[in-house]
């Protein structure tokens, strides 16, 4: 950075100096760990001992007949399938309606979306306590007379996955709007003119002018709210720990506790890999569309 | 134009909604505790502090605010500077092995943070870093990088090359070039990078509550964790402490909505 500008020097040492400080934080405590994990999967390391002892494929033998990893797994694609549906439907649908509105757009907008920087921990804190037996959601439903569908959200085997679920659209469904308005705002105005010339309703234009016009668009919102949903520890470990019995546990809360919890750090980081996995084939996914996008 | 309205009307619903559970968050942290027999959308109908006092001190809720402060600006700030350096390297300087730097920063933009924590955990520990904040910065910066690496990369691909061709012509360094002409230009970047990484720092709980084990260095999150499950029934403490923990990230907001926005669908990956 002191050098010469010209000499043979500055030339080779320039790059070296711009990424060093960059470069190191992210192999240390990123790539090596991503390495790591791996590693560890195929070990029966308990995280203390200083020697750990290879076991092959045994960790991920023991995935495929591990109950509770099955169950887990399962309850993180239905978690994500209804995350999907919220984010990408009812996102799509919010946001088609906020760009035909000029009054108060921008205090609509801000309130949907300010749930977006709102802390997943304080998220969980607040749906907590809105789903109690005798939290708001229940007395809202007794005040309109619909007692009878009064439940302890949380505490139910059937609903609670549905309950987090729905906490999490609230508080991630802002970014789907936003990016859908993006996309809405690059539909050509002529094709709405003619769509109306031709004497189609509003919904018939939404139908067959704003969906296919808005494909790209959807794919980009359906693979991003894949992964992030995928990737949910804070909400779920800060409601309900994966409980009741197992009925809320997905793979990153599984994971923490066989891992960090039991000290199981092999099986622990199997589980980590087999969330590796999914989540790079998404995000690979994402960045293809986008780039098609791009060009 | 009865359509205008209906539509006007569903957005509104939907926006009260939207609110609703951080309005009544902080109705419930006002509310004098014989106020809570009410159902919980009646507002205050006498203002009280006391269960923020209540929290902030003997909650400990002062010391957990200004840990997370602490780690989040330095976050921020650190960020920016690594994070633009290393963009300006990628876009500005001729060098081998450019293609395999950006294959190698893109990879990060695919690891989630949940699946790797475990050995993160055991690097941490294994530099003596464990309970110290400058390990949860540390870490923080690792699995983010990537994002703003190409958040800069993508702003400094647009800044014209005869800027800093002019520059070297002049004489001047690589790293003038950075600091003076490079980097005065490529303010909304830098905004962009500081407002997401503060916002990023100050939420999370998972690193946290991993590599932070002792009170005195806990952040709001590990604090509201802690506290719920010790006070599950203080409805008030746990709204006040809410409110604490949400609020400077909600004016951030309000003042750079813009800048949020923007931010937040350029770095979505994350």
């Amino acid at each position: 950075m002191f050098l010469d500008p010209d000499s043979k020097w500055a030339h080779r040492l320039n790059p070296v100096l711009f990424l060093l400080p960059a470069l190191t934080i992210y192999i240390v405590f990123a790539i090596y760990p991503t390495i790591s994990v791996i590693e560890y999967s195929f070990t029966s390391w308990d995280g203390i001992s200083p020697d750990r002892e290879y076991v092959g494929l045994a960790n991920y033998t023991r995935l495929f007949t591990d109950k509770i990893f099955w169950e887990a797994f399962r309850n993180t694609f239905v978690w994500s399938g209804v995350i999907i549906v919220i984010n990408v439907g009812l996102g799509l649908v919010i946001a088609a309606m906020l760009a035909r509105v000029w009054k108060a757009r921008l205090l609509i907008q801000t309130c949907i979306v300010l749930p977006v920087v709102i802390s997943p921990m304080a998220v969980a804190t607040i749906w907590r306590w809105m789903y109690q037996p005798s939290g708001v959601i229940n007395q809202m439903l007794e005040t309109i007379g619909l007692g009878g569908l009064a439940t302890p959200w949380l505490g139910s085997p059937e609903i609670v996955l549905y309950a987090l679920a729905l906490a999490h659209s609230w508080s991630t469904i802002g970014l789907s709007v936003i990016i859908f308005l993006a996309g809405l705002q690059a539909v050509d105005e002529d094709l709405y003119e003619a769509a109306k010339v031709d004497g189609a309703t509003p919904v018939q234009a939404f139908r067959y002018v704003t969906l296919p016009a808005l494909r790209p668009v959807t794919a980009v919102v359906f693979i991003l709210t894949l992964t992030q949903s995928f990737k949910v520890f804070d909400l779920v470990w800060a409601t309900t720990k994966g409980g009741p019995i197992r009925f809320s546990e997905i793979l990153s809360t599984y994971m923490y506790k066989r891992g960090a919890l039991e000290n199981q750090y092999g099986y622990g980081s199997a589980i980590g890999v087999s969330l590796l996995v999914i989540v790079s084939a998404a995000t690979i996914l994402y960045m293809q569309i986008q780039n098609r996008e791009d060009r | 134009m009865y359509g205008r309205w209906i539509l006007l009307f569903a957005l509104g619903v939907i926006a009260v909604l939207m609110a609703s559970p951080l309005i009544l968050t902080v109705f419930t942290s006002l509310k004098p505790s014989t106020e809570l027999v009410n159902p919980a959308w009646y507002p205050p109908l006498s203002v009280t502090f006391e269960h923020y006092v209540r929290v902030w001190t003997d909650g400990g809720f002062s010391r957990y605010f200004f840990n997370t402060l602490l780690i989040s600006v330095i976050d921020a700030a650190v960020m920016i500077v690594i994070a633009s350096l290393a963009a300006y390297a990628m876009v500005f300087i001729e060098f081998r092995g450019k293609l395999a730097l950006q294959i190698l920063f893109l990879i990060g933009l695919m690891i989630p943070v949940t699946a790797i924590v475990l050995p993160l955990f055991q690097i941490v520990r294994s530099f003596g870093l464990l309970n110290t904040h400058f390990g949860v910065i540390l870490a923080d910066l690792a699995l983010a990088v990537s994002v703003f690496v190409f958040m800069f990369t993508s702003y400094f691909v647009g800044v014209p090359k005869a800027l800093h061709e002019a520059a070297r012509i002049d004489g001047a360094t690589e790293f003038q070039i950075y600091r003076r002409v490079i980097m005065p230009i490529a303010m909304p970047a830098v905004v962009t990078t500081a407002l997401l990484e503060f916002l990023w720092s100050w939420n999370d709980l998972l690193l946290r509550l991993l590599l932070l084990t002792q009170d005195e260095m806990r952040t709001l999150s590990v604090g509201l964790l802690n506290f719920q499950g010790t006070m599950t029934r203080d409805v008030t403490g746990l709204s006040s402490g809410t409110v604490i923990m949400a609020i400077p990230v909600v004016i951030l907001f309000l003042f750079f909505q813009r800048h949020f926005v923007r931010g937040m669908t350029a770095g979505a990956v994350k």
